[in-house]
């Protein structure tokens, strides 16, 4: 068969199964525009790059020229952006096929995926269930085997915390490791785009495409992209820090069984296990939710219906034009939280909240150094408190949606590498355990992810 | 309650956020409730010494001074949901009129 | 009420426009009068997604100017977001510094009209973007927003409260503009907006010690109305303190239509801007070496070159203002020294002749300075006359050439001939039989009737300085006595 022909076929058989997966409600570009996109995508594709064929959804708040880039908001309705992100391009540049956009919690603000103004995604083992966020959209198609990698963005955990109630593999790359340029900001310091994947292959491939140095992004460390590292016969002196914060007495017994198996395996794997501290790990969820609202009611300034989007007025003045679009585009869950950001750098409170909360986040910074200073290779903890909990059943109280980031929000604000790989089932219900690595160390971090991965029975009752 | 319904309207205000007065009780009842929460970072003894931390690199990176537009797929035009002779337009505005924390015409 | 009960204390901040050819934070031109929204790409847009990265050279030029303003440059600063709403402002934030700027602790000596020399102290020097435009009277109903000029870098300087008079205002801006187009930051064109003008004005009682009550006097767009802006304001507060009043915090617009401030309508509370870090931007380390680059490449500035204008050439302080009010009118002065004029006589020319063409044709220096140095040594030798050197200066900056040969073309040359010249004064002693009577009689002072004489029949060829002579000798020498 020709390269074309293979590739038409790859298409084909890509649209074939997101429309399988239809009933998620995952995907939020329609399949028939799918289809379409992808005829075009397969004819242009050169099928040499690392990706050659690999069909890869993404998530509605990276910008792509093929397709709308809503963020899962009404504000955005429709919004055709007139550039592409960097890690679009890289993934064209290597021969993949953009195979649509994927539902997500507003401007990636959400641990459940509830939080989209085009409805919730259903997790693809229980309908009743969210399957987490704010990433939910990509993590369920690629769990359902729709495509076999998708991309997510990053902010507290919106790729590990979704893969691992999906029981898929996620990677959340050190900060700078991949350009944020085209990723709709939402928490300028804390953002990365992550990768799913039905393995952690698939999943390391994409990631090692779409990173390295990008001129359009300052904040992109100036380094070469991630080279696919070798998959280790076993773990021979890696020595893989517990840290007891993530194991608290309230842990959910079941997600307690699964790590504890885990462990056991790196062990057998050849790995020393060593217990270890992070001493201000109990201030991570409110550090996060004072730096991530802060930065995110300023990025989302911009919305305000003057130079794109639709606009929500009967507007009689500049004011009413804006408050009506920006009251009327943002969801409750964003409008709370531009309120709290707003709030906490507002005059008067910015030093008790916003500067207290820097020095709190250097503090953490602080803690994951020291440890890794201390001959830690890697941190080995559980991705989520919990399993994949019921639709609505936290939408009530935004606290307890918050602490649903409890074990993934700390590599965000110390801007390490972490990857979440599915290490059993309880109930039938996936569970993630989570590696955190030292800045840059993506190579080693995946050595691991590659040796568990062969061993744990990842679909096996914990 | 740590903040009172004034307090939020007039967060709202800076925000230039419209919420329906039938939203006012619950999201003033959950601003203080994650207010409250957060807070209690300031529990912990601030360690003045502490620089906040920074990620990615050290030194931002030097552009050329060359003219080089990023290019756009669509024009201002195609964008905007208001376009005149190659302005965006907004209901208009006294010269005199800051419509949040305004300035006048030009940058402070 | 009296206006010398009252003291008055300014303080300025000045936005210039960095003389870059793109914006800060993206590649897109900086010209002036492109049509609307053409210079305009996805980060000066403010589209999602879209990032800002750091023009150096804009860097560059901000260092320059604080180290002309003897600043302290910060090795070390951090941008940080100023957030407001408006329609020129495509991201709902400018890009800024706030709490570590890029330089500090500056002074800028100037010439105030009431105190003499004065010290004003440079507070600050920071970095940040430009807006966009909005024009209010464009469309009938609407406010139209161009974004040509969002993004385009400026530095933002800002003084203590160290003026005492509208006027002296004005005259620490005229020292500013002129350091910063000596450094060749910035254009400083205020008709194009490149430099632009807000200040703090407040008054108090004199011997008061406290400061009253500011207020902030924006949109002056003019270095005419900077006085009358500041001197509305002024006025409007001691009126108002003096009928027993308090002066509130506000922010003034000043129209120059109509002469007069008006308050901005905007709650005072409703400004905070919410200031932090910017995070899509690391720390702006400025590299050592561009320390001493641009510090050694510093030009000599105004008051330094004034100095030496007066020591090292012995102007006059008067002329070396003059001439050092322009770096450009201040090089043409040394090209043309440097050529072989004497400085007084250069100077005289540059600030005569030079600057009157420069001013009629739009600012240029029309007539090369050698040239201009050839035509000096020409009146100096007494080939021509002054009053033909403006001739021939005139025929220079229209076509250019050799002074002594256009002198000879338009016939200007002044004649020494001592043929030619005794039979002009023959002629004129033939013609005036009577004066010559009366010269002989004792009538000296009318030698200056017949050298006139001799110049007109000459047509202005006669050299004047040859002419008493000649005329005294064939007159038969001075009269003996004086008799009327
Ligand atoms: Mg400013
Ligand atoms: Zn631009």
């Amino acid at each position: 068969m020709t390269a074309a022909a293979d590739l038409s076929r790859v298409a084909a058989d890509t649209v074939d199964r997101l429309a399988r997966a239809g009933s998620l409600k995952a995907l939020l570009t329609p399949i028939a525009e799918v289809q379409a996109s992808l005829g075009g995508q397969a004819a242009r594709v050169t099928p040499s790059g690392a990706l050659a064929a690999m069909p890869v959804a993404v998530k509605d708040n990276i910008c792509t020229l093929e397709f709308t880039t809503s963020c899962g908001s009404r504000i955005l309705e429709g919004y055709r952006s007139p550039f592409e992100a960097t890690a679009i391009a890289r993934l064209k540049a290597a021969g993949a096929l953009i195979a649509g956009k994927t539902n997500c919690d507003e401007f990636a603000m959400g641990s459940s995926t509830e939080h989209s103004a085009y409805g919730r995604t259903h997790h693809p083992l229980d309908p009743e269930r969210v399957p987490g966020g704010s990433s939910g959209g990509s993590a369920a198609l690629v769990a359902a085997g729709a495509v076999p990698a998708a991309l997510g963005s990053e902010t507290g955990g919106s790729v590990r915390q979704p893969a691992a109630f999906c029981g898929v593999v996620g990677i959340k790359p050190t900060y700078g490791r991949v350009s944020r340029y085209g990723l709709v900001a939402f928490g300028s310091s804390l953002d990365q785009i992550g990768v799913f994947g039905g393995t952690v292959s698939d999943a390391a491939r994409v990631l090692c495409a779409i990173s390295g140095r990008d001129p359009l992004d300052a904040t992109c460390e100036d380094r070469d992209a991630l080279a696919q590292p070798a998959e280790p016969e076993n773990l021979q002196g890696f020595v893989v820090g517990i840290p007891k914060e993530y194991f608290p007495p309230d842990l959910d017994p079941g997600v307690r069984r699964a790590c504890d198996r885990a462990l056991g395996l790196l062990k057998q794997l050849g790995a020393s296990l060593r217990e270890v501290s992070l001493p201000h790990t109990a201030y991570a969820i409110p550090t996060y939710y004072i730096i991530a609202p802060a930065e995110a009611s300023s990025n989302l300034a911009r919305y305000d219906g003057v130079r794109y989007g639709p606009r929500f007025d009967g507007a009689v003045d500049v004011r009413a034009l804006y408050r009506n679009t920006r009251g009327q585009g943002f969801g409750p869950e964003v409008r709370r939280r531009i309120l709290v950001g707003t709030y906490v750098l507002s005059s008067g409170y910015y030093d008790a909240y916003y500067r207290r909360a820097q020095r709190m986040r250097a503090l953490i910074a602080q803690d994951f150094r020291s440890v890794f200073e201390h001959g830690v290779d890697l941190l080995f903890t559980p991705s989520t408190p919990s399993l994949p909990f019921k639709a609505g059943e936290k939408l009530a109280d935004p606290v307890a949606m918050y602490l649903a980031d409890i074990f993934t929000v700390t590599a965000n604000l110390a801007g390490l590498p972490a990857l979440t790989l599915p290490i059993g089932r309880v109930d039938g219900l996936p569970v993630g355990g989570q590696f955190i690595g030292p800045a840059f160390q993506e190579a080693e971090m995946l050595e691991a992810a590659f040796a568990l991965e062969r061993v744990v029975p990842a679909t096996g009752d914990a | 309650m740590s903040v009172s319904r004034d307090e939020v309207q007039k967060i709202a205000q800076l925000a230039e956020l419209h919420v329906d007065e039938a939203a006012w009780p619950a999201l003033t009842e959950q601003m203080s409730r994650i207010l409250d929460y957060v807070a209690q970072i300031a529990g912990v003894a601030a360690t003045e010494s502490e620089k906040p931390f920074i990620p990615g690199p050290a030194a931002v990176r030097f552009r050329a001074d060359t003219v080089d537009p990023a290019p756009l797929a669509l024009q201002p035009a195609q964008m905007a949901p208001a376009f005149r002779e190659g302005f965006f337009l907004v209901p208009r505005l006294d010269a005199f009129e800051a419509p949040g924390e305004g300035t006048g015409e030009d940058a402070e | 009420m009296s206006v010398t009960t009252w003291e008055t204390v300014i303080g300025l901040e000045t936005h210039v426009q960095l003389r870059t050819r793109s914006k800060m934070f993206c590649g897109c031109s900086t010209a002036f009068g492109a049509p609307p929204n053409t210079n305009v790409c996805p980060v000066c847009l403010g589209l999602p997604g879209a990032l800002p990265t750091v023009n150096g050279h804009a860097i560059q030029l901000a260092v320059r100017a604080a180290l002309a303003l003897n600043c302290q440059v910060q090795l070390r600063s951090i941008f940080a977001r100023k957030n407001y709403f408006y329609p020129d402002l495509p991201k709902g934030y400018q890009i800024s510094q706030y709490e570590e700027p890029l330089a500090t602790e500056g002074t800028l000596a100037f010439t105030s009209p009431d105190r003499g020399r004065v010290t004003a102290t440079i507070v600050r020097l920071h970095v940040e973007e430009d807006a966009g435009k909005s024009l209010h009277d464009r469309f009938a109903k609407a406010t139209a927003v161009d974004l040509n000029r969002s993004g385009v870098p400026l530095a933002e300087i800002v003084t203590g409260p160290d003026f005492r008079s509208p006027s002296e205002a004005r005259a620490y801006l005229l020292a500013l503009k002129e350091v910063l187009e000596y450094a060749d930051v910035s254009d400083c064109d205020l008709e194009k907006g490149s430099l632009r003008v807000d200040a703090n004005l407040s008054v108090r009682r004199i011997g008061d010690s406290a400061l009253g009550t500011k207020t902030e006097v924006k949109n002056i767009n003019s270095f005419a109305f900077v006085e009358k802006a500041l001197a509305v304001e002024r006025d409007r507060q001691i009126a108002v303190l003096a009928g027993g009043g308090h002066i509130e915090q506000q922010t003034m617009l000043y129209d120059a239509k109509s002469n007069a401030v008006r308050p901005q309508r905007t709650k005072e509370e409703s400004k905070d801007y919410r200031y932090f870090p910017e995070p899509d931007l690391p720390p702006l380390v400025v590299p050592e070496a561009w320390l001493t680059d641009e510090r050694a490449a510093l030009p000599e500035l105004p008051a330094a070159k004034r100095e030496r204008f007066v020591t090292r050439f012995g102007l006059p302080a008067q002329d070396a203002a003059v001439l050092v009010q322009s770096r450009a009118v201040a090089d043409y002065f040394e090209a043309v020294v440097g050529a072989g004029a004497e400085a007084k006589p250069a100077a005289n020319w540059v600030m005569g002749e030079a600057l009157a063409d420069a001013n009629a044709r739009g600012g240029a220096l029309r007539v090369p300075a050698d040239a201009l140095a050839r035509l000096i040594a020409l009146v100096k030798e007494g080939a021509v006359s002054h009053q033909a050197g403006k001739r021939v200066f005139a025929a220079l900056a229209e076509g250019g050439g050799d002074p002594r040969a256009i002198a000879g073309s338009l016939g200007l040359l002044l004649v020494a001939d001592e043929n030619a010249l005794a039979r002009w004064v023959e002629e004129v002693l033939a013609a005036h039989t009577a004066e010559v009577a009366r010269y002989r009689a004792g009538e000296a002072k009318l030698l200056a009737f017949f050298v006139g004489q001799v110049m007109k029949v000459s047509k202005g060829k006669a050299d004047p300085k040859l002419v008493p002579a000649l005329l005294t000798e064939r007159l038969g020498g001075e009269p003996a006595a004086s008799s009327g």
